[in-house]
């Protein structure tokens, strides 16, 4: 019973001798003419997903419980002076209790599920389903039931924002350069992130941003201004209209 | 067995503070170890394990699997406290889980989960108590960061040699095989201190080993049920987590034989604190489409006569398989639940429905339209009127 580590490791020895695939997909969709006109959104920060820690000379995640407390802190606070910028007002959602709270937590998974899709289904062009395939298309949604959650209410639009971090340790940057020597590749270090707006009147993932490769160290205030930069590229309400196309990045 | 599993014990559990089935019989009843109240993660992967507990558990939580019912949680938790004690139960956050399977889980930072499959197939608050007392087990030793932190040497290792050395298939066969043996030594440290727990707590000690039998049988069952062939295993195989079934009946078994015999397993109390749950995680276990399994459990379950919920439950798994001779059974535990008196009207429907597919075509209909006189806003009564309709 319990901390069954599944039969994850068996696969261990083939992880080291396969590549990963060469991230060549794309990173930011946004609904066909969705506009945001600055200063005009009330939008409701979610509690951010963050989780930071090392990567072994394996590969294994080492979390860092004060690593992670940092990022919590410097995130927070990049992100409020970003949307401040822009002139929208952000909220911190507040913590829900008793059925509310499960309710909430549901959509927080249905809104990971979603972006998972997103990103296999759509992002990738390869892999895009018969469905995603038309050009400047972006239609994903989570329902319209969210505008009945009362941590919603009076509010336009839902952020929802997650990053991870493995910081490659000494180990695996030594085992790199050997690996390199024997011609296996190895990375050092898992950097992605993904933040996604939400329209609370219909449910539409109106803006998402995913990237696999993400710049800006979370544990010190000026990466983490960096971090939320990247997060929000491509963010509908930007004072300077960006050319806003579905893909953004290849 | 027994000395396989002391030798296993004693090369093994050098990191785990507990040595398993070597301990002479002493030392089985020596003290359990000082337990801290409130105790706080100290080093950087034991406070990186707590991290991940905690958010595991935010999401646990809010789970709609979660069973939130106040006076089951209350007996659950109960068994635990006297399991355990107070001083140990008081900081543990008990989550029972829905979900038809026989499992339980401790988290680094001490959220236990329970899972109702478990409840259907425990016997009693001793057996309870035996599984509990495991998990606890696993959060008193600290053995997730133990256990993490074998997985990085092991897998450090591996990453070194496969890049090094020329031919590292043997050492990387080699290392992985003691990552998982690891990992049983863990499961048994795990349990002979659950079973330390329990010999302490006035239950009988005997209710652990009897588990795992139990679980044998069922899978034996389940096995044969499937046509397949039984496969219970003497020792484990190279990617177990856990030992197998029988090393744990022996090596509890052989503990329980060496302490008290305990006082009462309270099964009746057990039985009657399930009574009203009995009805869900019976419905439960026939969705699992594992009829050797469920009937193997029913027939345990009735070991002291048949209830209602009982024969209802085994007629709804005949109507399931449904073959002519499994209708005329259905048919048949049905009655028998129905003459008892305390049916549900489902029993009627279930009825109905096996006589209609029975050939047997008025007494269907007239079971059918009895069970909507009495439910008339059952969620299938119109699709059930346009059966007696027909």
């Amino acid at each position: 019973m319990s901390k069954a580590w599944g039969v994850v490791l068996a696969a261990w020895m083939l992880v080291m001798v396969v590549a990963m695939p060469a991230q060549a997909q794309e990173k930011t969709g946004i609904k066909p003419g969705f506009t945001l006109k600055p200063g005009t959104a009330r939008i409701v920060l979610l509690r951010p997903a963050i989780k930071v820690g090392a990567q072994s000379t394996a590969g294994l995640f080492e979390p860092n419980a004060d690593w992670t407390a940092q990022a919590r802190e410097n995130i927070g606070r990049s992100l409020a002076k970003a949307q401040g910028g822009l002139g929208n007002s952000v909220v911190e959602c507040s913590e829900p209790i008793g059925a509310d709270a499960a309710m909430l937590a549901e959509y927080q998974d249905l809104f990971d599920t979603v972006v998972q899709s997103v990103i296999e289904f759509q992002f990738f062009p390869g892999n895009r389903l018969p469905t995603k395939k038309r050009k400047d298309q972006f239609e994903w949604g989570l329902g319209d039931g969210l505008a009945r959650l009362p941590a919603f209410a009076g509010a336009d639009y839902a952020l929802f924002v997650t990053t991870e971090d493995h910081f490659g340790s000494t180990g695996r940057k030594v085992l790199q350069v050997f690996a390199a020597l024997a011609r296996v590749p190895v990375t050092a270090g898992v950097h992605k992130g993904f933040a996604g707006l939400v329209d609370l009147r219909t449910g539409e993932l109106v803006w998402l941003n995913a990237d696999m490769q993400m710049g800006g160290d979370v544990r010190d205030a000026e990466g983490a201004d960096k971090r939320v930069r990247q997060l929000l590229e491509g963010f509908p309400g930007r004072p300077v209209p960006a050319p806003v196309a579905v893909a953004s990045a290849h | 067995m027994r000395t396989i599993a002391a030798a296993l014990a004693a090369t093994l559990l050098g990191a785990v503070p507990l040595a398993g089935a070597a301990a002479p019989v002493a030392d089985k009843i020596a003290p359990l170890p000082p337990y801290v109240a409130a105790y706080q993660p100290t080093n950087v992967d034991e406070r990186g394990a707590w991290m991940m507990a905690d958010e595991y558990e935010r999401h646990l939580r809010d789970s709609p699997e979660v069973i939130r019912d106040p006076a089951l949680n209350a007996y659950v938790r109960g068994v635990l406290c006297r399991t355990v004690g107070d001083d140990r139960c008081k900081g543990v956050r008990l989550y029972i889980l829905h979900i038809p399977a026989f499992n339980a889980s401790m988290t680094a930072n001490g959220a236990m989960t329970i899972w109702s499959g478990a409840l259907l197939r425990l016997r009693s608050e001793a057996e309870l108590g035996a599984v509990l007392g495991h998990e606890f087990g696993h959060f008193e030793l600290r053995h997730t960061v133990e256990g993490f932190r074998n997985q990085r040497r092991g897998t450090d290792v591996m990453a070194w040699a496969s890049v090094l050395m020329t031919n590292s298939a043997a050492l990387q066969v080699g290392v992985l095989g003691s990552l998982y043996r690891f990992d049983r030594g863990q499961e048994q440290a795990a349990d002979m201190l659950g079973v330390r727990y329990l010999a302490g707590s006035g239950y009988p000690a005997a209710a652990a080993a009897d588990v795992w039998e139990r679980m044998m049988s069922e899978a034996d069952a389940t096995a044969i049920g499937r046509h397949r062939k039984a496969d219970q295993r003497y020792t484990a195989g190279f990617f177990a987590t856990h030992p197998t079934e029988l090393s744990r009946a022996t090596y509890l078994r052989a503990f329980a034989s060496g302490v008290d015999g305990g006082g009462s397993a309270e099964g009746v109390r057990y039985r009657e604190a399930l009574a009203p749950w009995l009805p869900m995680l019976l419905t439960d276990q026939i969705k699992r489409n594992d009829f050797g399994g469920s009937e193997y459990l029913l027939g345990r379950l009735a070991a002291d006569g048949w209830t209602t919920p009982l024969l209802f439950a085994r007629g709804e798994l005949y109507r399931e398989r449904g073959n002519p001779r499994d209708l005329v059974n259905a048919a048949e535990f049905y009655e028998q639940a129905i003459e008892r008196g305390d049916a549900p009207p489902e029993a009627q429907r279930g009825l109905g429905l096996a006589l209609l597919r029975g050939q047997q075509t008025d007494a269907g209909k007239a079971a059918l339209r009895e069970y909507l006189r009495r439910k008339p806003d059952a969620a299938d009564a119109s699709i059930i009127s346009t059966l007696v309709a027909s």
